[in-house]
């Protein structure tokens, strides 16, 4: 394996929550995979001791507003959460972070570029790392 | 594939379609450099390009084009005019490139300069226009 380009990367996403489809006009995201840690320090330690808690997973996601694709948009809406599946590069498809995820998007339009699109999710069930 | 330089050739024939300007501009359009013994004349220079990537590839192409009219002092050219019909044709101008959709065209800053001949001081060539912002999102 080797450092690939984050050129490459792919945002896929399925409200329906079954097969996620490439999300267009998208240029990052980023994923976030902490797990929160509990505090079990006990008499006679020397230094603070901690026990791993639960993931926390969540992220964001940007690119440009295209009008051939709103899905993100819908997304913000959605009662019941989609798929989102996350690569680093489409070169290597195998490798991926994908889950059910709720969504928020904004729209920043300005005079002086394209309208941008940003957006965070956050996971709303298991989420897995393959392979 | 598209091809950047269709938005050059677009831009070019934009100008030169225009009986208006070509009436002042007798001697054409030009990319970068004027034919030998042109007194006036538009000249269109790629002054700065950046490709804005999206996954996989470029989402849009952001140029900022100089283009000006010059003319030579003794060439009897209405350089205010000329300069004028470049901003109407230019300034939210409908641009058709083969593979691309327009975003925008738009001035971004004018200018006007008046240059001494670096072969004769007493020959004065007039600049004016400016610079044009284009971008073209790829279909």
């Amino acid at each position: 394996m080797a450092i690939l380009t984050g050129r490459l990367g792919t945002i896929k996403y399925d409200p329906a929550g079954i097969t996620p489809v490439a999300l267009i006009s998208v240029n990052a995201w980023k994923l976030s995979l902490k797990t929160g840690k509990q505090d079990v320090t006990c008499f006679g330690d020397t230094n603070k001791v901690y026990v791993p808690g639960l993931a926390d997973i969540s992220g964001s996601i940007g690119g440009f507003w295209n009008s051939s694709n709103v899905v993100l948009f819908a997304a913000t809406r959605a009662t019941v959460p989609g798929l989102l599946e996350l690569s680093p590069n489409s070169s290597e498809p195998t490798f991926k972070f994908s889950g059910l995820a709720y969504l928020d998007a904004d729209l920043d339009c300005s005079v002086e570029s394209a309208p941008k699109v940003s957006g965070t999710f956050m996971a709303a069930g298991p989420w897995t790392e393959a392979p | 594939m598209v091809d950047s330089s269709d938005i050059d050739a677009a831009l070019t024939a934009k100008l030169l379609a225009d009986t208006t300007l070509m009436a002042m501009a007798t001697d054409g359009v030009f990319i970068d450099e004027a034919s030998p013994g042109a007194t006036k004349f538009v000249i269109i220079s790629l002054a700065d390009e950046v490709d804005v990537a999206t996954f996989g590839g470029r989402a849009y192409e952001d140029a900022l084009y100089l283009v000006k009219f010059v003319a030579l002092s003794t060439a009897g050219a209405n350089v205010k005019a000329a300069a004028a019909r470049i901003d109407v044709l230019l300034e939210n101008g409908t641009i058709t490139v083969a593979g691309y959709t327009r975003m925008t065209v738009h001035r971004e800053a004018r200018l006007r300069q008046t240059e001494v001949d670096a072969l004769d001081p007493t020959i004065r060539w007039f600049h004016r226009g400016g610079h044009y912002r284009a971008q073209f999102s790829i279909t």
